[in-house]
């Protein structure tokens, strides 16, 4: 039998996404807000939002200051996101070695700055995967690759990766869960949103209606459904005389709510090595009204997950009425509360988080 | 994204027919001069030519051909870079109306149409600097 997880707790500053672009606040305040409200240990960065010059021009100088005030106000680096810019280039997408040259840079970085964890994303293929192995092995960085909406745990293309992982039987390589990919409703701060730009109650009765349609159908399992589903979302909006709110649905709609079942992620549970807690909002219960934290962390912690959860508020991008700061303490809240249910407990002392995290990450979880 | 911060608001400014306004990513990671596809900026309905427009970051300036090629320089989500092209604003009493239109490229994100690529709008209303 599997033991308890004891999942440590996290941000990702990318939930704060808001008030860093408005600056509120530079990295080096963000990163003590973080700290002083205790919404760490664990800390995730996006290697290109926070990190000026990332990668080429990241020197010494920063890494030694960023350590330095990681190491004062007792934060867990868990996780660098970085990213997979095939298409940096205007006529043509990166060939093999450029692509894993391109990683390879920001994967240094990483180690630098002490994440154990670099996040990689989608387009990197099973072959792309074991080309960087080496370079995970190098650095000493585990590669999470990420499970996104509208990507879920039993997707095709991650099945592929996890059946390349399995052979490869390397403990660096990994995946990050997005909670994203399995959502229960339509976030009700985004049609609130909607409802301030005009939208009717009956237009936005069709979108979560048809949202639902697809939540009872399962997620789609090919490009080709994905594509009707977008378009099916465009079209209600021309059809209600809304067509300017057509796209905004259709990406909102397929790309931040995915609608898997939850026991998709039990296909690549063994080799989830970190996980974003995506989340939209916190209603006046102090639930999150569409994602089911409660059953993802009870989730995580039947299966023995001691990672990280980086809690990763997405609803700034619509909801400028209300404070992240706030929100992102809601969710946590109710994250320990899911934990203590299922008989756990998340972590939130700064120390054991450390020995966790490196046992964790130490050898593959495997049942 | 964050499109209603595009504007930098009082930043516009005109000396000898040529004008400038500063913007802001409506992105929440940094892009390349690459991926910074193309601009338009109208001052009271009226738009620079687009052969004219240039495009400052990091105190380099470039024209929309020279962005094409640049994965050097990056548009990080805290700085404001500066949009300016041929347009005379003469009035420097009056509220003008700003628009600026951005077409961006998202690196990461390959569609079945190919790299992904949004467009994004501002308008805002302020005085004109004199230089």
């Amino acid at each position: 039998m599997t033991s308890l997880g004891t999942p440590i707790q996290g941000v990702t500053l990318y939930s704060f996404t808001r008030a860093f672009h408005g600056r509120q606040y530079d990295l080096d305040g963000l990163i003590r807000k973080v700290a002083d409200e205790g919404f760490g240990p664990g800390l995730e960065v996006i290697g290109f939002s926070s990190l000026r010059g990332f990668p080429d021009r990241i020197d010494d100088n920063f890494v030694g200051q960023f350590r330095d005030l990681v190491a004062e106000v007792d934060l867990v680096p868990t996780s660098l996101a970085v990213n997979v810019d095939t298409g940096i280039r205007r006529h043509r997408l990166m060939n093999h070695d450029e692509l894993v040259e391109y990683m390879r840079k920001q994967i240094e970085v990483a180690a630098k700055l002490g994440f154990p964890i670099a996040r990689v994303q989608i387009s990197l293929t099973p072959d792309a995967m074991e080309s960087l192995l080496p370079v995970a092995e190098k650095y000493g960085v585990t590669l999470a690759l990420e499970v996104h909406a509208d990507q879920h745990g039993a997707h095709e293309r991650v099945l592929a990766l996890r059946d390349r992982y399995e052979k490869l039987n390397s403990p660096l390589l990994g995946f990050t869960a997005d909670w994203g990919a399995t959502v229960t409703g339509f976030a009700p701060s985004l049609l609130e949103a909607y409802r301030r730009r005009g939208a009717s109650e009956e237009l936005l009765g069709q979108v979560v209606d048809l949202w639902n349609g697809f939540h009872v159908d399962g997620p789609p399992n090919t490009q080709k459904v994905h594509g009707e589903r977008f378009g099916a979302f465009i079209g209600l909006a021309a059809r209600n005389g809304r067509p300017d709110l057509g796209i905004d649905f259709a990406i909102n709609g397929t790309g931040l709510f995915g609608p898997a079942p939850l026991d998709t992620w039990l296909e690549i549970m063994p080799w989830v090595r970190h996980v974003h807690g995506k989340f939209f909002g916190i209603d006046e219960t102090g639930e999150e009204p569409s994602v089911p934290v409660r059953s993802l962390v009870r989730q995580l912690v039947e299966n023995g997950y001691s990672g990280a959860i980086s809690s990763e508020y997405e609803g700034w991008h619509w909801n400028n009425w209300q404070d992240p700061f706030d929100i992102i303490r809601g969710e946590q809240a109710v994250q320990r509360s899911a934990a203590a249910n299922a008989g756990s407990a998340m972590i939130t002392d700064a120390s054991e988080a450390r020995r966790i995290l490196n046992s964790h990450l130490a050898q593959p979880v495997r049942g | 994204m964050i499109a209603d911060r595009i504007i930098e608001q009082g930043t516009l400014i005109t000396q000898d027919g040529r004008t400038a306004v500063e913007v802001r990513i409506p992105w929440y990671r940094a892009l390349p001069g690459s991926s910074i596809a193309g601009a338009a900026l109208t001052v009271d309905g009226v738009s620079a030519p687009e052969g004219s427009l240039r495009w400052t970051m990091n105190n380099r300036t470039f024209s929309f051909e020279e962005l094409v090629d640049e994965t050097g320089e990056w548009w990080f989500p805290l700085d404001s870079a500066v949009l300016s092209g041929d347009l005379a604003v003469p009035d420097s009493q009056i509220e003008h109306e700003v628009r600026v239109d951005l077409k961006l490229y998202i690196p990461y994100i390959i569609t079945d149409h190919g790299v992904l690529h949004i467009e994004e709008h501002d308008t805002k209303t302020m005085k004109v600097a004199q230089r």
